[in-house]
């Protein structure tokens, strides 16, 4: 039980979190424990989901993309172009799956191979994105979606939408990927250790580029949903969104540092900040006031453990907190770069 | 790569089994689940709620003035709902959680006409009526869309205003939202076609490339700038963007260019005032966001109690306002255009 | 934990770091170089005076902002947050000015102030909370953003209602160039004097090349961090003031979304992501290749999708032509210090 515990410490406190926002926003609103209305809420927070999933791997693994928005963009207007050619969905949506991972895969080669720091590569290949994804869709955007697209966006298993299901689905792959195969445990590794790793045999550049090629996919899967759900595409889909898919996988857990969390705190994140936007809107609490209240949860969440363990550390034993461990990793990810470089 | 582990195999497998076991259970059908829902509430029950694009912008501030007027005048409930983020996603957010607190209807500016479109059917499948106002959204997912001025008039407004900052004509160059912004897309389009075949415009040269800040100031400065070094014979740039427009004078002012260029265009008479005081630009255009409200927030009412059901021909009651009747395809045109000048501006309040 | 030979080896390697430093600076002004030549044969009317002057003013704000982000890059942190600053900084000091007229000589002081304050929460939270950079400025990216909302609850603070001082120093020209475009080389120059001769800044670039040595040598990691993030605020805040008067009707949304700019003017400018090497001067740069290609792209009339994709384009090579620069120069060298410390 203690061991337990302390392995799912974080995802605790986030379920804990999730039945407090959950009676606060009872309390805030009438309307927000309707389980019909909850779960059509939900279908809102898949887009996002898809992409945090995507992004945790990378996460792990030390690195970031911030591209993501983008490629979804690139997605749903493609296949939004595609269905109007006459494609049929199942071959469609593969065809824009492999083009988002491989737009994903450009991300990772430019970090893993040629060596250069993800945040610029991915700040470079956003916007790049996006100016594709508006080429594609003209100014116009895509409307009028044939019915087999947009089904899916229309389709419940009792009162659960099918892309809540969908979102479940992947969030199951991701966390299946990454406890339970060598791809996942190479991660973790990467994330601690890039260098180490490699002097163990893993292929660090290669695992690099599936994670990146995968959040390409997923980030794909959200461009489909995002056409099943709003029945058009534009170029300027989803964007600004990326700081949100950010914040919900870190506030997840994991350390945007690598080498530390779990898909399944990704999925209880985005299913603390939905109930909270949820229970906001339903309340009609102004639009800024979200805003803030997010940041601070941001913040809060990894500055107040670490406050209390502050004042705790003061009390029980006068002894800095070990900051090292930190820097090594930060020191190993510019050996890193300066060596692949 | 993606090889398992011997214990990883087994627990995949468990759960791809208790999915497949859900889904097969559940079953799957495709008509959407709804809550009980009550019949629409007549006279001081009706309770509406205005959306913006987003919050925080002063153009929509003022119309939502008109909204309070509207509702203080009739006696029914008022909220304004709406995320500070201008994103399609954060609207689509606001009007999905506006669904189940049963408003009896919505007036909506919609930041994506097509991508807000489901989540306004979904309002509309649960009896609430939906009014567009300010920016359309897909015909079908509205009863009524209360139109500023129509796309036509509104290119002459800006077309007008900007004979009247360069009486001799000569070259204009445009700034919209970003090329998504159908109305701004629309402007342009019209403005071009009235340059090449209206004689009354005729003395106008037009820069054929639409540059596109996203409403947002510092870019439309830098944008102004640029366009004016591009093109030594400028003589008037023209947005639609209430941030654009007032933004590019400001830029000219800086540059002290204001004697060889203007900017004009759509703009809150505040936000411009200065400027015609001072000559800089001799015309800005819009119309009374605060009464474009009030009509958009009276026809809501009215069709939420049946008085209309927006058919064509049918009249929105808009009291002092005035009365506008229901064209093709649901638009009530509101169609008075304001050209502030020196003369007139210090008439206007908002 | 840390050996000292290896700590020792690499701190005397760091003599290297100033031919390093010059090789990437040369990098962007190449670059800055072959976009002016190539924009200079598709338009005449690029390599003229006044569109230079313009360009210049255009770069001038960015320019300003990217010097105080590279401030908190070379620490080997981030700060997300300078738009949020710049839009609540701009509103709430002019909206202050504006309602009292005895504040106005005082705004740059107020805005200063403010800076330092919304600087010194973001290098708190990064150092003494030890929140990662990047999520605890994502924090106050929203948290100053919502707070200017709330505050400004969606009016708008009016040209006319600036100190009209303010005003004027948007329309002057001083010496042939816009006034803003002196007073951004002047804050470029004391940033870059204070952090190539100060010992503060000397103190900046030791630790963000190699932190645990820092710490090695009794170097504070808190104070120095929160030092540059104080820094950051601080010219966020100048920069925010001088926008503000730039663009007369400050909303709540001012400077939104800037934060992706500055740091491609950053990044284009040749400050290494990681911390520890790049200069000022590179990131100021970076700024104005920005606002060429900008200008330059509206002056060939090309579609705003091109905008984005030449925009993009432009930032990996630039952190790819700097990487091989970095290697062809400096990288043997480099390779051998990896060795020491990895065995």
């Amino acid at each position: 039980m203690k061991r337990m515990l302390r392995t799912y410490g974080w995802e605790l406190l986030l379920v804990v979190l999730i039945v407090l926002a959950g009676i606060w926003s009872s309390f805030l609103s009438p309307y927000f424990l309707d389980p019909v209305n909850l779960f059509s809420s939900a279908g809102f927070f898949v887009i996002f989901a898809l992409m945090a999933f995507g992004l945790f791997p990378i996460i792990l693994q030390g690195e970031i993309d911030i591209s993501l928005a983008s490629t979804l963009a690139v997605g749903s207007v493609l296949l939004g172009k595609l269905s109007q050619l006459g494609f049929p969905l199942a071959v469609a949506l593969p065809i824009v799956l492999i083009i988002c991972g491989i737009l994903g895969a450009v991300n990772g080669l430019l970090v893993a191979v040629v060596g250069l720091p993800s945040l610029a590569v991915t700040l470079g290949t956003m916007g790049a994105y996006r100016g594709i994804a508006y080429l594609f869709a003209g100014d116009a955007g895509v409307t009028t979606i044939p019915p087999a697209y947009v089904s899916l966006g229309s389709s419940w298993i009792g009162i659960v939408p099918m892309t809540v299901v969908l979102a479940i689905a992947v969030g199951i792959v991701f966390a299946v990927l990454t406890t339970s195969t060598r791809f996942g445990r190479n991660s973790y590794a990467i994330g601690n250790s890039a260098s180490a790793s490699r002097l163990a045999g893993v292929s660090v550049a290669a695992t690099r580029v599936a994670a990146y090629a995968l959040a390409g996919v997923a980030s794909g899967l959200a461009g489909y949903v995002w056409l099943a759900q709003y029945q058009s595409a534009r170029g300027d889909n989803a964007d600004g969104s990326i700081l949100f898919v950010i914040t919900a996988v870190v506030l997840g857990g994991v350390s945007i540092k690598g080498g530390s969390g779990r898909a399944l705190g990704v999925a209880l994140a985005i299913l603390l900040l939905g109930t909270i936007q949820t229970g906001m809107k339903l309340a009609n609490i102004p639009g800024t006031s979200q805003t803030l209240v997010i940041g601070a949860l941001l913040v809060g969440s990894i500055g107040i453990p670490r406050i209390v363990q502050i004042v705790r550390g003061r009390i029980a034993a006068p002894r800095p907190a070990p900051k090292i461990d930190v820097d090594v990793r930060r020191e190993e990810a510019t050996q890193e770069s300066k060596r692949t470089a | 790569m993606f090889t398992r582990t011997r214990q990883g195999r087994r627990t995949a497998a468990g759960i791809a089994a208790a999915v497949a076991a859900i889904i097969v259970l559940a079953g799957c059908s495709s008509s959407a689940p709804t809550s009980a829902g009550g019949s629409a509430p007549t006279g001081k029950a009706v309770k509406i709620f205005m959306a913006p694009k987003f919050t925080g912008l002063a153009y929509f501030e003022v119309a939502r003035k008109g909204g309070e007027a509207a509702a203080k005048d009739e006696g029914f409930t008022f909220s304004y709902i709406g995320s500070d983020q201008p994103t399609a996603t954060d609207q689509i957010s606001t009007l999905t959680n506006a669904i189940p607190q049963k408003p009896s209807a919505l007036v909506v500016s919609a930041i994506d006409g097509n991508a807000v479109a489901p989540a306004l059917k979904q309002a509309r499948a649960a009896g609430i009526k939906v009014v567009t106002y300010d920016a359309d959204s897909a015909i079908d997912a509205r009863d009524l869309f209360v139109n500023q001025l129509d796309y036509t008039l509104a290119a002459k407004t800006m077309l007008d205003a900007a004979l009247l900052n360069s009486p001799d004509g000569g070259l204009v160059a445009f700034i919209s939202a970003s090329p998504t912004a159908v109305n701004h897309t629309a402007h342009v389009k019209i403005m071009k076609h009235l340059i090449d075949t209206d004689a009354k415009y005729s003395k106008f040269k037009y820069v054929d490339t639409v540059q596109f800040a996203g409403d947002d100031a510092q870019k439309s400065q830098d944008i102004a700038l640029n366009l004016i070094q591009a093109n030594p014979t400028l003589k008037v740039i023209i947005s639609s963007s209430a941030v654009s427009a007032p933004a590019a004078e400001q830029a000219i002012v800086n540059a002290g260019l204001q004697a060889r260029v203007s900017a004009t265009g759509f703009a809150l008479p505040s936000s411009v005032k200065d400027f015609i005081k001072n000559g800089d630009s001799k015309a800005f255009a819009l119309w009374d966001p605060t009464e474009l409200g009030y009509v958009a927030t009276a026809a809501a009412y009215q069709l939420a109690t049946g008085k209309i059901t927006a058919k064509e021909g049918q009249v929105v009651d808009a009291g002092k306002h005035g009365k506008y009747t229901v064209g093709k395809d649901g638009e009530v045109d509101y169609n008075k255009p304001l050209i502030f000048t020196k003369d007139n501006i210090d008439k206007y309040s908002f | 934990m840390s050996n000292p030979t290896a700590v020792t080896r690499r701190r005397l390697s760091l003599g290297g770091s100033t031919s390093a430093l010059r090789v990437r600076f040369l990098g962007v002004v190449i670059f800055l170089a072959i976009l002016v030549i190539a924009f200079s044969l598709l338009s005449p009317q690029f390599f003229t005076l006044g569109n230079g002057r313009s360009v210049l003013f255009t770069a001038a704000i960015l320019a300003i902002a990217a010097a105080g982000q590279s401030l908190v890059v070379l620490t080997g942190n981030l700060d997300l947050s300078v738009g949020s600053i710049m839009g609540l900084t701009a509103y709430v000091v002019f909206d202050l000015a504006g309602k009292n007229a005895a504040l106005q000589p005082f705004v740059v002081i107020l805005a200063l102030a403010i800076g330092a304050l919304l600087g010194f929460i973001n290098g708190v939270f990064v150092t003494v909370l030890q929140i990662p950079s990047i999520v605890a400025t994502l924090g106050t990216l929203s948290i100053y953003r919502g707070f200017v909302s709330v505050y400004a609850n969606a009016k708008e603070v009016t040209s006319g209602t600036l100190p009209p001082w303010m005003r004027a120093l948007a329309t002057q020209v001083w010496l042939g160039l816009p006034s803003y475009v002196w007073i951004s080389a002047v804050i470029i120059a004391i940033v870059a004097v204070a952090l190539t001769r100060l010992p503060w800044g000397r103190k900046i670039y030791a630790y963000g090349s190699n932190p645990k040595a820092a710490r090695f040598y009794g170097l504070s990691s808190t104070r120095i961090v929160i030092g540059a993030y104080v820094g950051a605020g601080m010219i966020a805040a100048i920069a925010g003031l001088l926008l503000g008067a730039q663009v007369g009707n400050i909303n709540s949304l001012l400077a939104n979304g800037i934060e992706l700019q500055v740091l491609a003017a950053v990044v284009i400018g040749g400050v290494s992501i990681w911390g520890g090497s790049g200069s000022v001067i590179g990131a100021a740069i970076g700024a104005v290749v920005l606002a060429t290609i900008n200008n330059g792209l509206v002056l060939l009339e090309v579609q705003e999708f091109y905008r984005l994709l030449i925009q993009g384009a432009a930032i990996i090579a630039a952190v790819w032509v700097d990487a091989i620069v970095q290697r062809r120069v400096i990288g043997s060298g480099t390779r051998r210090r990896i060795m020491e410390v990895e065995s």
